[in-house]
């Protein structure tokens, strides 16, 4: 599989379209939020301020992988890539954020727009509705190692069920997003190519070590595969 | 997709072994057995206070412990575990399908105004269900709302075509907790009394909660071990509406596009899907969503039934119990009715039924799912 763009956010310091080399600084946690205003994405995006901070950490990351990429979207224009995602924590900061306010109230009024973020895959839900995203969409998480096994499920599904995937690992603080392509080249069962760039990826941690692991590979001239 | 489809024997893909712990008791037969008698085991819950819903009831198990010590997901999957009978391998990977996991724990914690959540976390929750499930690998989840356990099959039956395993241990639980019962109903999807798949006065879901595994292997291991083969995971397809969070999409594009992956990755046509397993969940919404989507894609009508009306809805469980349901109506050559069905949907009409129905042999059938977030998925059985 070829991988053709990445994007990269983090809260603290700023964004980062890998491929490309190109970025931008974050001053404050303001400016964080005032990305979804003006210039990430290419189009207004609808009830931005009212997503959970997961989700909008994620719709960032695939913004930028996309147009770290080239590709153009619309949420009108759908298209069978597949979008799948991990993080550590799945969805525990709305489940705290969700059932505390349900017990606030008296465990008597329990708000919808707080409960539709107490899913793993809801941050990719909301990102498949902007981006016009139509393929096979889920969360994953490993014991060992989640970022890995998400490229691995990358891979697996190019071969079998979509011509794009982005895989969106986030935390807190941080996002980055792959976007992978097949190569097409392929006609048997596993691809070792893959399977030595996923067991490179699999003894790191740090999102931006992953991200710029990336970069070498596609340095040195090979695709990665 | 064209040549989408890994051919070859060798990568054929099997279920050997399964079982689930339901509403209607431990087991399969238990549950076939409430289906093909028309019963349902949605009933008025005890667990905690519904004054404030939709609803007061729910499809619960019974002789769980709510807010004891084990989470009430390892409580069911305990019981189930306990009874597998050394049929599963000890190197099978191990993938989980859920939406909200040990909730009831956190909901406990938080109710006892406590801010750390030590014991509780998605980590602990993979290693737990290993250790009940006698397996080494220490797993990987799929989440993917309530289309969960059919994303965790279908991806269990990727790594063996892949060649990265030849085993996979799909384990799907969820559970009815007041954290989860609140939010659907804040949703107003639910119904007041029971949930009526594709009846023409449906007005929403019921909750429901349940446990099931299913042992995949390829084709050589399975034959090499002498394994009993329940059926085949001809193919998959998955797909997001991409339209709204909760609503599904009003043209069912989404499930549309699912289906017709699912069908063409097994290799076949529409025309010879024998029947349709449908999610099914009463929601005026839903059922007219995927009614839709089954006359674009099947021009005729075959039979369709929904088994959300007698369990309720399991949420991640819910593909797992419903393959494993398909893949008994597959042996016995009869489909279960669709219990909470009264008057069919006009759309529905030819295609659903309060009773039972013998299938003319050996048919494939497809499962479908759909989710908030508007997912979507749908596996091909043989």
């Amino acid at each position: 599989m070829i991988c053709c763009g990445i994007g990269y956010i983090n809260r603290n310091s700023g964004w980062k379209l890998i491929l490309s080399r190109s970025g931008g600084s974050l001053s404050d946690a303001a400016a964080f939020e005032a990305l979804g205003r003006g210039g990430i994405f290419s189009y207004p995006f609808k009830n931005f301020a009212r997503l959970d901070a997961a989700s909008k950490m994620v719709c960032y990351a695939v913004a930028l992988a996309l147009k770290d990429a080239g590709e153009s979207y619309a949420a009108e224009t759908k298209r069978d890539i597949a979008l799948i995602g991990t993080n550590a924590e799945g969805s525990l900061s709305s489940d705290i954020t969700y059932f505390n306010d349900y017990l606030d109230g008296g465990r008597k009024l329990s708000r919808g727009n707080l409960f539709l973020y107490t899913l793993p895959s809801s941050p990719l839900g909301e990102a498949a509705i902007h981006f016009g995203l139509q393929g096979p969409l889920y969360y994953t998480m490993s014991a060992e190692s989640s970022v890995a096994d998400m490229f691995e499920s990358a891979s697996d599904l190019l071969l079998e069920e979509a011509p794009a995937v982005l895989a969106v690992a986030n935390n807190e603080n941080e996002a980055a997003c792959f976007m992978f392509k097949g190569d097409g080249s392929r006609e048997g069962t596993v691809a070792s190519e893959d399977s030595a760039m996923i067991a490179a990826i699999r003894e790191k941690v740090d999102l931006m070590d992953i991200a710029e692991t990336f970069l070498l590979i596609n340095e040195d001239g090979r695709t990665v595969k | 997709m064209e040549g989408r489809r890994i051919q070859g024997d060798a990568l054929g893909v099997v279920a050997v072994a399964g079982e689930m712990l339901t509403p209607f008791g431990y087991g399969t037969q238990a549950c076939w057995r409430g289906l093909m008698e028309g019963r349902t085991a949605v009933s008025k819950i005890e667990r905690f206070d519904t004054s404030a819903f939709q609803s007061e009831n729910a499809a619960t198990v019974e002789g769980l412990k709510y807010h004891g010590t084990d989470s009430l997901v390892i409580q069911m999957l305990s019981r189930l575990f306990a009874e597998a009978d050394a049929v599963i391998p000890r190197d099978a990977l191990l993938i989980a399908a859920t939406t909200k996991g040990e909730i009831d724990l956190l909901e406990k914690k938080l109710l006892a105004g406590q801010r750390d959540f030590n014991g509780y976390g998605q980590g602990l929750f993979l290693q737990r269900v290993a250790s009940v499930a006698g397996v080494k690998d220490k797993g990987m989840l799929v989440s993917a709302a309530c289309s969960s356990a059919s994303a965790a099959v279908a991806r269990g039956a990727a790594m063996i075509r892949a060649g990265r395993t030849d085993c996979v241990l799909v384990v799907a639980c969820d559970s009815v907790t007041e954290f989860v019962f609140s939010g659907f109903s804040s949703l107003m999807a639910l119904d007041r009394v029971s949930a009526r798949p594709f009846d023409a006065d449906r007005s929403g879901l019921s909750l429901g909660e349940a446990a099931a595994w299913l042992l995949l292997m390829s084709k050589d291991r399975a034959l090499h071990e002498g394994r009993n083969v329940l059926g085949e995971v001809l193919g998959s397809g998955m797909s997001d509406d991409a339209n709204h969070m909760t609503g599904p999409s009003r043209s069912s594009e989404g499930l549309i596009l699912a289906l017709t992956k699912a069908i063409s990755s097994a290799g076949l046509s529409a025309a010879d899907i024998g029947f349709i397993s449908a999610h099914g969940t009463g929601t005026l919404y839903n059922d007219e969503m995927e009614m839709r989507a089954f006359r674009v894609v099947f021009e005729n009508a075959r039979p369709v039934y929904s088994v959300k009306g007698a369990i309720g809805h399991t949420m991640g469980t819910a593909g797992l119990i419903e393959i494993l349901i398909a893949l008994r109506a597959l042996k016995e050559k009869q489909v279960p009715p669709t219990v909470g069905l009264q008057r069919p949907d006009a759309d529905a009409e030819e295609w659903v039924s309060t009773a039972g129905r013998e299938l003319p042999g050996r048919v494939p059938a497809i499962v479908t799912n759909a989710g908030f977030g508007g997912v979507n998925a749908a596996v091909v059985l043989y």
